[in-house]
């Protein structure tokens, strides 16, 4: 009964994707259910040979004990020595086991390609549409849930179909065989069998829920220890440079001892709902052997029948066993397809409207923010009201506090959001009324973190878009700067780059968008705090790629180095949603505002004037 | 220490009395379960010869009973040792490897990953755990099964012959499985893998979703997200046409020992060269002999797999510790310990280029130093050097008198608070991560610890204060935060030196002033080195460094720098004047 062992170990790894941590929705579940088998529609008759090809191998499989049984009571026991008729079933039961292998062969074969295709399909359309919801909706879910949705929920999908649909098909058909199996072989026997059942249910049950709790916590358990683990990795530095090797060490042997813990207890659980299982199945057959013997003394059944019963009732609990374990597969698999189907329902917050309109090719840059009013959360209000006019190719530079409204300003203006009052418009023509596609397209936006994808500089540069050529993008490169720097690399235009170790410093990587922006021509630029974190060499490497690419664009520049800024059109400082400032560097300067002390700190020529009540971060705060 | 014996080797061999036991259990619960065809073989005989009565037929089932309960409840036994030891090791195997996680250094990091050091504490570790527990476990149970089963079908009279026949079949199991079973894996291995990069790909894409959406390339993503779905389905289909061959093949080689026995048994039974309860009992061991003989190649591919992992991590046990307390090292005596570098010249290893050249310099006591330079020109790794992060030849550096590596970690590293710039924190409290180093302080050392590093307020909008636990429920810190976090962090520890490491960067310039004022105050005759790209983070230091490609190209005080035409005041030219705009 080595099996039992292999059961617990694939039970062991099969539930392993489960999440304890989810919270749980039964109530979608049919809708959930009902999405499924919309991708399941298409693969019907797949499922169809499926079901054909499990019942004609269960019919092989379970039809051997039966010859068994003529072969004892019709031929060995009678005494006739026909050996034909033998040899005859034994070639009956090796058609049957060729067949037996043929459709289970087909059978595992047919349903992993119906249940790949759907999956591949799911997370195809899943991905699909989760590119399509609003920035907000990223601001909102972290890119960590997503990528769970993507990839292990998919998965879990997966073994639903690769494990439990099988499972339920193969072996409640088996089972249901075998009952009717062992009717055929006797009445009375296969009744007082059947008080089994609610015996072997009532144990299913009384150890599921405990073995759910004991899996679940074992699970949580780990989780915490693998993240310990991988934190400490990461700070190994800190660790060591604070000499904190023995407290850290403590820690982890805590956390060490009670997932061991946890994993006895799992254990126990496992090794007793296993053996219960076997003694029952034991138990059976010696109940059986009892009553058969007696029928068998008493003349009232062949010896045959007795036989093919034992085996029948041993072979009764595998598929009972097989289909229990299934449950937290079952389980895990509800939980994810929840999690999918209400990705599913989300519908992106910002929508296009249905006749929207605009030439991209006409567009001049002029911006307006007309009494603008907007908030994140209702009675929040993070721009009061605000107007703002910007002429084409005018450069604009905004300073101002943490919470002040920079960013959403240009939130608004890329429509990651939609304002609560007033408009946003582009040449006259409001944000809401243009395609999201289209608008994106016309304004280029550069943020502090550049992100780099796992390609060349070449791709990286056009995002994979074939249509850009080459040429474009060394020019492109060769305008802001790079090219030397890209000249000086092993591969040149070929390097990869990915987005954790590509080797390039900050400022090396903020020339690299900036050249997608000279790729991708858009009428309107944004930098956003582009020039944080950088030495005053990179700084001056990105200024004077700036210069380049701001040419004939009308541009947005946010920043809390000054620098980056003081050669602006028009500076504004924003504070609480407002515009306080408005100016050019010299005129703020001479105005004594809130501009000149920012000026003056930035030089560190404040001593003696800073107010320690406004220091503290709580108030001003960079990025 | 058993650092040098092997990881596995030296936990059997204090452990070894739990597997003699977990394995008497199993042989016991299989010695009985080897009756069972035997007690039916009997019963049929007695029924045949009309021998059957009704006490015999209780004996028969009693019989029966007795085995299926002995060998359920010695077997569960058995079991339970077997798997409680694979988790010993495991244990035993993840604490040793934490341990020496602890004392590898930089060098050893910066060469391997957090997600590929994990997998030796994760999947390594149970993959050895599970072939020495599985893999046992089913060895015993399986070679007992087999052996006991071919000894009671000779001892009751079954010809030697008839078994090895109707056997044959069976024989090439193992032979199968150990020839399919590497295709499956590696097969399976690649379907890991592909899974692994549409995971990758999709990492990729929802971090880049803002430049995605920003140029509106959404549907060559979409693509190259697709091109990573379709391979896996691939992969999976070509793994699903091994893996189920084999699933079926078992099974039907079974039944093809089952066929010869029903029709040469069946012929012998005939004949009369063989009684029908020896018939039924060979049937019942030819089924019974199927799965071990599974069991048997499933433990030799388990084994071949777990060598390759046992060996990574006792590989890893073995790398030594870059950094090495000396036995006869010393305390430092800080209450006079000037810090001296002499012609310090220095190459990460492997690099062909010395990240610093020559440098020499002396720091009393009491006094604050400033170090500016362009990204790459040798300043953090000087503080790497003063950290002992890496090792410097004897005397090049020396604190008070003693050179570096003569003196005791624990000595030197809690005689120096070091703030980087990234602010590393650990998802714990806000108070453990200030008090990191003396996690019993004070709540009121934490507070002030916090008010000089201007975070004091900040933390205390946070709805449980100083308990806060960083990452949960969406609580975290901007990076001006975090920096401050961990500036507090290195100034509760209150030392001789303090290092800040272009730690207040992300700082905007109204709140790093008051930072920068209350550090004066508050390290007054004591040491601070300061490292900033913004000269008005320095200029107050009473010596101030310039460096360049390695080397120390200026020094002197902010007003002489000034006067000199160099690096430092083209410096601050461009910051003071932004004059390189447009």
């Amino acid at each position: 009964m080595a099996k039992t062992m292999d059961n617990l170990k694939t039970k062991a790894d099969g539930g392993a994707k489960a999440d304890p941590t989810l919270p749980k929705t039964p109530n979608h579940n049919r809708s959930a259910y009902k999405g499924l088998y919309n991708y399941a529609k298409p693969h019907r008759m797949t499922f169809l040979a499926v079901f054909g090809c499990i019942i004609l191998a269960i019919t092989a499989d379970l039809m051997q004990p039966y010859l068994v049984k003529i072969a004892i009571d019709d031929h060995l026991t009678k005494g006739d020595a026909n050996a034909n008729m033998l040899f005859l079933i034994a070639g009956i039961y090796l058609l049957l086991s060729v067949g037996g292998f043929l459709f289970t062969y087909l059978q595992n074969n047919l349903l992993q390609k119906a249940g790949q295709s759907i999956v591949a399909a799911i997370r195809k359309q899943l991905f699909r549409h989760i590119t399509k919801q609003s920035m907000s909706y990223f601001d909102r879910v972290p890119s960590g849930s997503l990528i769970t949705h993507v990839s292990s929920d998919t998965e879990t999908i997966n073994q639903f179909f690769s494990q439990v649909l099988l499972s339920v098909l193969r072996d409640g058909l088996t089972l249901v065989f075998i009952i009717v199996l062992m009717f055929q072989l006797d009445v009375r026997l296969t009744l007082y069998c059947l008080i089994l059942l609610p015996i072997i249910a009532l144990n299913a049950i009384a150890f599921r829920s405990y073995m759910r709790k004991t899996y679940q916590m074992a699970r949580t358990n780990l989780s915490r220890l693998v993240a310990f683990v991988a934190e400490n990795l990461a700070g190994m530095h800190i660790i060591q440079v604070f000499h904190q090797e023995k407290e850290q060490q403590k820690q982890f042997s805590e956390r060490n001892q009670t997932y061991f813990r946890s994993n006895l207890r799992e254990i126990r659980t496992n090794v007793l709902f296993n053996r219960s299982f076997d003694m029952l199945g034991n138990l059976s057959v010696a109940f059986v052997t009892w009553l058969g013997g007696n029928a068998v003394l008493g003349e009232s059944i062949p010896f045959g029948v007795l036989f093919a019963f034992i085996t029948y009732i041993r072979q009764f609990f595998q598929p009972i066993n097989t289909i229990t374990q299934q449950w937290n597969t079952l389980l895990s698999a509800s939980v994810s397809m929840n999690r999918i189907w209400s990705i599913f329902d989300t519908v992106p917050e910002v929508q296009d409207k249905p006749d929207a309109k605009l030439d991209l090719s006409a567009v001049k840059g002029q911006i307006d923010f007309n009494g603008v009013k907007f908030g994140y959360a209702d009675g929040q209000p993070v721009i009061h009201r605000l107007d703002l006019h910007v002429r084409p190719g005018e450069m604009i530079g905004i300073v101002g506090t943490t919470g002040a409204g920079k960013s959403s300003l240009i939130s608004l203006l890329c429509r990651f959001y939609d304002v609560k009052e007033g408009s946003v418009t582009i040449d006259g023509i409001d944000v809401r009324d243009m395609r999201q596609e289209k608008l994106h397209r016309l304004i280029g936006l550069v943020q502090q973190e550049p992100y780099l994808y796992s390609g060349s500089i070449v791709d990286n540069v056009r995002l994979f878009d074939d249509s850009v050529s080459r040429e474009e993008v060394v020019e492109a490169c060769r305008l802001v700067g790079a090219d030397a720097l890209i000249a000086g690399m092993k591969d040149g235009y070929e390097t990869m780059l990915s987005e954790r170790g590509s080797g390039l410093s900050a400022g090396e990587r903020q020339l690299i968008s900036f050249a997608r922006i000279i790729v991708f021509k858009p009428r309107i630029l944004i930098l956003d705090e582009a020039t944080a974190n950088l030495d005053s060499h990179s700084e001056q490497l990105i200024q004077r790629a700036l210069a380049v690419v701001s040419e004939g664009r009308t541009t947005l520049v946010i920043a809390h180095r000054l620098s980056t800024i003081m050669g602006a059109d028009r500076i504004i400082v924003m504070r609480l949603g407002e515009i306080v400032e408005e100016g050019t560097h010299r005129e703020l300067l001479a105005a004594g505002g809130y501009y000149d002390e920012l000026y003056r700190h930035s030089q560190g020529n404040a001593d003696g004037k800073h107010r320690p009540g406004r220091a503290d971060g709580a108030a001003i705060e960079a990025g | 220490m058993a650092n040098r014996r092997g990881l596995l080797v030296s936990f059997v061999r204090s452990k070894w009395y739990i597997y003699a036991s977990g394995v008497s259990f199993t042989l016991a619960a299989n010695l009985f379960q080897s009756y069972y065809p035997k007690v039916l073989g009997r019963f049929t005989d007695q029924l045949e010869r009309h021998g059957l009565t009704q006490s015999a037929v209780f004996d028969a089932s009693m019989a029966l009973l007795v085995i299926g309960l002995a060998y359920g409840v010695l077997g569960g036994i058995g079991q339970f040792h077997i798997m409680y030891v694979g988790r010993l090791f495991e244990k035993y195997a993840r604490k040793r490897l934490f341990k020496h996680f602890t004392k590898l250094g930089e060098q050893f990091y910066s060469k391997n990953g957090v997600g590929k050091l994990l997998s030796y504490v994760m999947n390594d570790v149970t993959t050895v755990r599970e072939s020495i527990s599985m893999g046992v476990n089913q060895t015993a149970n399986a070679a007992m099964l087999i052996v006991s089963a071919i000894v009671m079908m000779v001892i009751s009279d079954i010809p030697l012959y008839l078994i090895l026949v109707c056997i044959s079949p069976l024989i090439a199991i193992p032979w199968i499985v150990v020839k399919l079973g590497p295709v499956i894996r590696s097969r399976s291995h690649t379907v890991q893998e592909s899974l692994g990069k549409m995971t990758e790909s999709a990492e990729e894409q929802f971090g880049g979703i803002r430049v995605t959406k920003k140029f509106a390339v959404e549907d060559i993503m979409n693509d190259r997200f697709g091109g990573s779905v379709d391979r896996i389905k691939d992969n999976q289909l070509k793994l699903v046409r091994v893996s189920s061959f084999f699933q079926a093949l078992i099974p039907f080689l079974g039944a093809l020992s089952l066929i010869i026995t029903l029709a040469y048994g069946g012929y012998l039974t005939l004949a009369g060269t063989l009684s029908l309860g020896n018939f039924v009992a060979l049937t019942l061991y030819v089924r019974m002999m199927v799965n071990p003989l599974q069991a048997i190649g499933n433990v030799i591919n388990t084994i071949q797999r777990s060598r390759a992992s046992l060996e990574r991590v006792n590989d890893l046990l073995n790398k030594e510790p870059e950094i090495v307390e000396h036995e006869t090292a010393v305390d430092v005596d800080w209450s006079h310990a000037p810090l001296k570098v002499n012609h310090l010249s220095f190459a990460y290893p492997g690099a062909t280029k010395e990240a610093l050249k020559d440098v020499t310099l002396t720091l009393e006591p009491g006094k604050t130093l400033g170090i500016i330079g362009k990204t790459g020109s040798g300043k953090t790794t000087l503080v790497k050097l003063l950290l002992r992060v890496f090792d410097t030849p004897p005397g090049k550096i020396n604190i008070g008198g003693t050179s570096l590596d003569e003196l005791t970690l624990e000595s030197l590293r809690s005689g120096i608070a070091y703030v980087p710039q990234d602010g590393f924190l650990f998802s714990t409290t806000i108070r453990d991560n200030i008090a990191f180093f003396r996690r019993s302080s004070e709540l009121s050392l934490v507070q002030k610890a916090a008010e000089q590093a201007k975070i004091h307020d900040s933390i205390m909008t946070f709805p449980d204060g100083f308990d806060t636990k960083l990452g949960e429920r969406g609580v975290t810190l901007s990076g001006g935060q975090r920096q401050r976090t961990a500036l507090a962090r290195g100034m509760l520890m209150n030392a001789p030196i303090l290092i800040l490491d272009d730690s207040v960067s992300a700082v905007d310039a109204v709140t790093e002033t008051a930072i920068i004022e209350t550090i004066r105050k508050e390290r007054r005759g004591k040491t601070t080195i300061l490292i900033a790209h913004r000269i008005s983070a320095l200029k107050h230091a009473d010596e101030i460094i310039v460096m360049d490609e390695g080397r120390i190209v200026q020094r002197g005080t902010h007003d002489s720098l000034l006067a000199q035409n160099g690096i430092y005041a083209m410096l601050h030219a461009i910051q003071e004047e932004g004059s390189s705009v447009g």
